[in-house]
């Protein structure tokens, strides 16, 4: 009886919900396999920019933040493949086309799939199925993924406030941060305030800060690779509000082998081969005035210690292989006042205040930690859709190559940049 | 035996007793509160003072979709920018779209001004029409019986008192419905101008006119030279009152009114827009009376 009960009442839902669904037949011309209902959501992004760097293109990319990274800034050819950061010329700056599919897969999962397109050719940025039906707050993840450590992480560069990635960011993971092929199980907790919980599995081939290939000649290898993956990620994040202020924070955690390979540098090359560990905490505080205005505080602080051996390749090398430690740090900090829907203005700081270096065999490694950047920008957006940047980076932590007494000496970068930041497609919303 | 039978019986029953449905807007859950009961327990994630196209989503709303039963929306594309992540970060198949515990209010309501090309040259408009639909009170009926029929479908055990309750909410409502029409009666054919088409379902259901928004195109600020040509339309049609929604700056609408001395009548669209907007009845009492 029950049981008819339901029935009687599914139809009965099913005829009423369905308003205006009358037995009809279709026009000829309508009866056709056509399958454009199932297109997947589409969107493109284009990022360009116009730079002014007070230091040239070709010295630009010589500059360095001694004991941490080099080649930071510019553009680097490497045979047949062209490295380079966010705006990195002077001038015109195409920094890509972003195109962004994504769909339901089937009751189960989703798929999304972003490829950047830039004049040096197609990089998939991020494709990933992820599971919907799990339940009990449960998200599972894999394929090409942006690690969700951190804050900045999982975001994608249009989304950043500023045109450029935080120093320390850039300093130990470079312009994609953790970016990585893998697997990521997130855990949501049946809390009455946001607390969430995940890990993830990556290869591990992350080139500024991990890695597990060999390096050199397979038969002769100058350090011989790991097995992949390589990289673990884990991570607590919590989130509640008072009032109208949103208070977000989270603590992470990386851990995998190291291979860092400089052995085609022209000066001093080198390869190091070890464990690396980054540890990261950040701090989220938004409040807002009404529904378009409000401020905005983020900041994130970047601890790493990489633990390992360093064969220096250079013929001259006095010490050709010997035992390294690094225990680096530094944070951002950032404020980011919307006006209203036309204009969003904010400043960032930043730095590396601890750049320790511990060798095996005589400490004479230069290791300075008055590494500091500062940035403003003000934003004018047209609509949703449209955003055009000014942006000015005084970057007082670069140091240029030894001078003929083996000195570094500081050379600070001026850099202006005017950057649009054009969407169409499919409306894109984005998380917290 | 029995006895143990009877607790095994009753244990889900306790589970179930109450029904945690996440509503995306506070008009949804007083709606739903109204036909559930003191079972079902309304968890609204937007606040009714703000834009509800622009809804910040923040964490603490992902908990709230998380711990859901279900998930009613208002849909027409309102909730694009912000709930979508929220859903897809909660992990909970129950707030899935397509799912029977997920409902789209839109699909029961024949939207109005349906745009017969879309473009976002046009602004960013509703590509389904203006989902503002429950600005009429005779789609709150509707939206009534609709998730009475949800409410039963996922917890048939109490469609009793989801038709009992459903039946008292009509009767009151309907009541109602009639002393806002006799309120509006003079009012038909009134000239009004809006910031956003926020009203369209109001005015339809009132018979006024809105000849204009003060933002040129939706989503779309508007420039001073749009100002001095609405002010120029104003002094020629004559429209009797600016109907300003509560969250955008009335800045604009300040000057034009200076301008024109044509009165600015702030109009709320939902629970909690204004302090003593408490609930649906509160809503159009006021949104009927404040048109003098």
């Amino acid at each position: 009886m029950k049981k008819i009960n339901k029935i009687l009442l599914s139809s009965a839902l099913c005829a009423s919900f369905a308003y205006g669904d009358v037995a009809t037949l279709l026009p000829a011309e309508k009866r056709t396999f056509d399958q454009s209902q199932y297109v997947p959501d589409i969107s493109a992004i284009l990022d360009f920019s116009f730079v002014n760097n007070s230091v040239k293109n070709d010295e630009i990319g010589h500059l360095e933040l001694p004991g941490i990274a080099h080649g930071l800034l510019g553009e680097h050819t490497d045979g047949d493949t062209t490295h380079a950061t966010y705006n990195a010329k002077q001038g015109f700056n195409l920094n890509y086309v972003e195109m962004i599919l994504s769909s339901n897969v089937d009751p189960f999962l989703s798929m999304d799939a972003v490829f950047h397109f830039s004049q040096h050719g197609v990089e998939i940025e991020e494709a990933y199925f992820t599971s919907t039906a799990l339940g009990n707050g449960l998200r599972a993840r894999g394929g090409k993924i942006l690690s969700n450590f951190g804050y900045l992480n999982a975001q994608h560069h249009h989304y950043w406030d500023f045109g450029d990635m935080p120093l320390v960011y850039e300093a130990f993971l470079g312009t994609h941060g953790i970016n990585e092929l893998g697997a990521q199980l997130q855990w949501t907790a049946p809390t009455p305030f946001y607390l969430m919980a995940g890990f993830e599995v990556l290869q591990g081939e992350n080139e500024m800060m991990f890695g597990n290939a060999t390096i050199g000649d397979v038969e002769d290898p100058i350090v011989k690779g790991v097995d992949a993956p390589s990289l673990m990620v884990g991570y607590v994040k919590t989130s509640f509000d008072i009032g109208d202020t949103t208070i977000f924070g989270g603590v992470s955690y990386a851990q995998g082998s190291s291979m860092v390979d400089h052995s085609t540098d022209e000066e001093g090359p080198h390869v190091f081969s070890g464990d690396s560990k980054l540890y990261g905490a950040d701090l989220v505080v938004l409040h807002s005035f009404n529904s378009y205005s409000s401020i905005k505080w983020q900041s994130e602080w970047l601890s790493r210690e990489m633990d390992g051996t360093q064969y220096n390749l250079d013929v001259n090398a006095t010490v050709p292989v010997l035992a390294l430690n690094k225990k680096q740090s530094g944070l951002y900090s950032q404020l980011i006042y919307t006006h209203n829907q036309n204009w969003k203005m904010g400043l960032r700081y930043d730095t590396i205040y601890q750049n320790d270096i511990e060798k095996s065999a005589g400490d004479d490694s230069f290791a300075p930690t008055d590494l500091n950047k500062y940035s403003g920008m003000v934003e004018y957006h047209t609509s949703e859709f449209a955003r055009f940047r000014l942006q000015y980076n005084h970057n007082d932590a670069m140091y240029g190559e030894e001078d003929d007494n083996g000195v570094q000496h500081k050379q600070s970068v001026d850099t202006i940049m005017l950057q649009a930041n054009i969407a169409i497609g499919a409306h894109s919303a984005h998380s917290f | 035996m029995n006895k143990y039978l009877l607790l095994l019986t009753l244990l889900p029953l306790s589970l179930l007793a109450n029904l945690n449905i996440a509503v995306s807007y506070p008009y949804i859950g007083a709606i739903t509160k109204s036909i559930g009961g003191k079972n079902v327990n309304p968890v609204v994630l937007a606040k009714g003072n703000w834009d509800p196209h622009f809804i910040i989503p923040r964490p603490s709303l992902i908990a709230k979709v998380r711990n859901a039963d279900g998930l009613i929306i208002n849909g027409g594309q309102l909730e694009i920018g912000w709930l979508p992540p929220l859903i897809r970060r909660a992990g909970n198949p129950k707030t899935n779209v397509n799912t029977k515990t997920f409902l789209n209010l839109s699909r029961y309501i024949e939207l109005i001004n349906k745009p017969s090309s879309v473009d976002r040259a046009n602004g960013d408009v509703h590509p389904d029409g203006n989902p503002h639909f429950h600005l009429d009170p005779n789609n709150i009926l509707i939206l009534a019986n609709v998730i009475k029929l949800y409410l039963s479908s996922i917890n048939p055990d109490d469609t009793n008192i989801y038709e009992k309750n459903y039946i008292e909410f009509s009767q009151m409502w309907k009541k109602k419905i009639s002393i806002w029409n006799e309120k509006m009666l003079t009012k038909r054919g009134l000239k009004v101008i809006q910031f956003h088409d926020n009203l369209a379902f109001f005015n339809k259901a009132y018979g006024l006119t809105s000849i204009a928004t003060i933002e040129p195109l939706p989503g779309i600020p508007p420039s001073s030279r749009y100002i001095i040509s609405l002010i120029k339309l104003i002094k020629k049609e004559n429209p009797a009152y600016i109907l300003h929604d509560v969250y955008h700056s009335t800045k604009s609408a300040k000057y034009i009114s200076s301008k024109t001395g044509i009165p600015i009548i702030l109009m709320p669209h939902d629970i909690g827009a204004l302090d003593n907007i408490e609930d649906l009845i509160s809503l159009f009492d006021y949104l009927t009376g404040a048109i003098k």
